[in-house]
């Protein structure tokens, strides 16, 4: 797994490739985690996430909790498949503000 | 309350009450004695409290030639002695003095008589109660109304009537010996009281007893899934179970114990069921309803008392149970197929304890599959029974008993159990309830499959893999399920889920069987039995009780608790089988493949 960060229009955007599981979700988790420090608006990137684990679900809740007690904006945007199958299987795509892709989440 | 008129009318008489003073100068003791027997009749006639007293001063003050008397009693705090019935020119019913002074306290303290002759002789006379009433005493004798031990009170009689006005040893003597007829009558009727006030509350418990239970639910009938049984220790219980069905067919259930014996008890109990009544058609899981149900006993609840309960919600269609343990007695999961008992401990305080302890999650919930299987709740009243024997029935008293009624109709199982410690006429020590949940095998066939215990056979076996319980093997421990997907030609999405559903199982074991620490191996044999693939994922860690693997609420956000949901959803089946010897724990994955590829 990798990440990247960039800031779009104001926004930290968080950029996760490959799988988020047990292994790499607590890099994901503190990336998210430190991006809520400076930001006010945070977009994670789900588009080349191959597969991602209850772990990794976790560390996506536990961010978007974060921004809720700062009132910072989070969302996710271009979700893939396989990340879209287990957000769903958790009923957590209800819950999350989901984009269809960056540009639509960082404008506005 | 007003002056006798009776009393005002003899003391204007003046002509009357000299002919009473001068009867009494030429009283015998035969006089004495004809007092003493009519009075005594009187005491026994009449159940009228205050008409005996008022009854017995008149007869006092008449007969002593005196102008006024009145019956002190000591309070019931002992502080306070309280004027309870007069007769004279002036009332005072009511009048409270304080214990241990003047003339009255000091008589009923010693428990001995006073005469004062001459009030004008002594200093010590507290003139306030003459002050207050405008009447003016002269003379007085105080006789206390001891008996046994006790002293009830005291009689005192004021001024006497015509001569110097003043009393003498002899008048105290008689009044000590009035005094004495008196305690004992009043005694009698505070006794008397008691038993009627006891018979009156027996009664009252006979109609508590009576609501009580109409509270718990009717039998149920021989198709229900749910069934239950409640035998008080005494008239009224501290037990009680509900049985509840939705109009969608789930079926919400508790047994719970309130703390402590009797009234207070029933009260409790009566409270708590109405609760869960009330809110378990509002909630979703037995967590969030046991947290509400504590909650509002906790903002009126006091004196310490409070209640064990297990709630939980039944599914028929599927079999599944939730459930949670509030501090009570571990309900037994009866595995039919393999005749093994799992308790499920609490893993919460009892209710009305503490408010908001259980934070916005609520209680935490227990998930069971009961796959054709019971569960038995019960309270302590049972565990802790004695047996003919002799001995306290105890758990593995308790098992052996579901063990041997086994084959009986549920309805008539809880009878025999609960048969087996108590006779018929004879009185519990202490309340029992028993319920049974049965999973009928309503579910759809096919949407579980029955899995045998064994390993999965050799001949269909696609591979084995043996690898290190460690997060950095998972991706390896996936590539391999998804190369056993490909070997089934398995669609992508099919794949995917099975991956995630291994994967998850395999983080089960890194993170919780073997602790996080890095050791220890996990092994995996993926098989295909027709339509079926068949993953067994094994540890070689300490067995854990399958029970405790909790699955997540999903209507609460929070990270974790996601995994056993995650490969419930998947798979058609998954659950944990006896492992082969050396093996720790044996977690079963089935999923059935889709209809193109068998």
């Amino acid at each position: 797994m990798s990440y990247e960060i960039r800031n779009v229009n104001g926004a930290a955007v968080v950029a996760l490739n490959g799988d988020v599981d047990l292994q790499t979700s607590p890099v994901v988790r503190q990336k998210l985690l430190e991006s809520l420090e400076g930001n006010t608006k945070v977009v994670v990137d789900l588009s080349a996430v191959n597969y991602i684990d209850s772990s990794g679900v976790a560390s996506l809740v536990e961010a978007f909790q974060v921004s809720r007690k700062k009132g910072a904006s989070f969302a996710l945007a271009s979700v893939s498949s396989a990340a879209m199958r287990v957000l769903s299987l958790a009923r957590l795509d209800k819950v999350f503000t989901i984009h269809s892709s960056v540009e639509a989440a960082t404008q506005g | 309350m007003g002056m006798p008129k009776q009393a005002s009318k003899r003391v204007a008489d003046k002509a009357e009450v000299q002919t009473g003073a001068d009867k009494h100068a030429g009283h015998g003791v035969k006089d004495h004695l004809g007092l003493l027997a009519e009075m005594t009749r009187e005491f026994t006639a009449s159940s009228d409290y205050k008409t005996i007293a008022q009854s017995a001063l008149a007869r006092i003050t008449t007969y002593m030639g005196a102008e006024a008397a009145s019956l002190f009693l000591v309070s019931d705090t002992g502080e306070a002695l309280v004027c309870s019935a007069c007769y004279g020119p002036v009332d005072i019913t009511g009048l409270n003095i304080a214990a241990n002074t003047g003339v009255v306290g000091r008589a009923v303290a010693t428990r001995e008589g006073a005469l004062v002759r001459d009030v004008a002789e002594r200093a010590d006379f507290g003139a306030a109660v003459d002050a207050k009433t405008g009447f003016t005493t002269r003379s007085l004798l105080v006789a206390p109304l001891a008996i046994g031990g006790d002293c009830l009170g005291a009689i005192e009689v004021i001024n006497r009537i015509g001569g110097d006005g003043l009393f003498d040893a002899e008048d105290l003597l008689l009044l000590e010996t009035l005094a004495g007829a008196a305690a004992l009558a009043i005694s009698n009727f505070r006794l008397t009281h008691k038993i009627v006030q006891q018979e009156r509350n027996q009664h009252e418990l006979e109609l508590a007893a009576e609501i009580q239970r109409d509270l718990l639910p009717q039998a149920t009938s021989r198709d229900f899934p749910i069934h239950g049984i409640n035998i008080p220790a005494r008239s009224v219980s501290g037990d009680f179970f509900d049985i509840l069905p939705l109009p969608d067919g789930r079926i919400w259930f508790n047994v719970a114990d309130v703390s402590g014996k009797g009234m207070n008890a029933a009260l409790l109990m009566a409270k708590t069921s109405s609760l869960f009544r009330c809110l378990a058609k509002s909630a979703e899981d037995p967590g969030q309803l046991l947290n509400a149900i504590n909650n509002e006993l906790c903002e009126t609840n006091s004196h310490g008392m409070f209640v064990t309960m297990v709630g939980g919600l039944f599914h028929p269609g599927t079999g599944s149970l939730r459930l949670t343990n509030a501090g009570h007695e571990p309900p037994l999961h009866f595995d039919l197929r393999t005749e093994r008992f799992i308790a499920i401990p609490a893993d919460a305080p009892p209710l009305g304890i503490a408010q908001d302890i259980a934070g916005p999650d609520g209680f935490p919930v227990t998930e069971i599959f009961l796959a054709g299987g019971m569960l038995y709740v019960f309270t302590d009243g049972l565990t802790e029974a004695t047996t003919f024997g002799g001995g306290m029935l105890g758990i593995d008293g308790v098992r052996a008993l579901i063990r041997d009624h086994a084959e009986e109709t549920p309805d008539l199982r809880l009878k025999s159990i609960a048969g087996a410690v108590k006779l018929p006429g004879q009185s519990l020590r202490d309340d029992l309830t028993l319920l049974v949940v049965e999973d009928m095998g309503l579910a759809p066939v096919g949407a579980k499959p029955p899995i045998d215990n064994k390993l999965s056979v050799e001949d269909g076996q696609i591979m084995r893999i043996r690898i290190p319980a460690r997060p950095d093997r998972l991706k390896l421990i996936r590539a391999a399920t998804e190369q056993a997907c490909k070997y089934c030609d398995a669609p992508e999405p099919w794949t995917f889920d099975l991956k995630m559903a291994v994967d998850e199982a395999c983080q089960n074991i890194v993170r919780h069987a073997y602790g996080n620490r890095g050791e220890g191996d996990i092994m995996i044999d993926y098989s295909r039995e027709g339509d079926v693939l068949v993953v067994d994922i094994m540890d070689f860690a300490d067995a854990v009780d399958p029970e405790t693997i909790k699955s997540r609420n999903l209507s609460e956000v929070r990270p974790g608790g996601l995994g056993v949901h995650l490969i419930k959803s998947v798979c058609d089946d998954a659950r944990f089988v006896p492992p082969p010897p050396g093996v720790g724990n044996l977690f079963k994955l089935t999923k059935r493949l889709p209809n193109k590829v068998s």
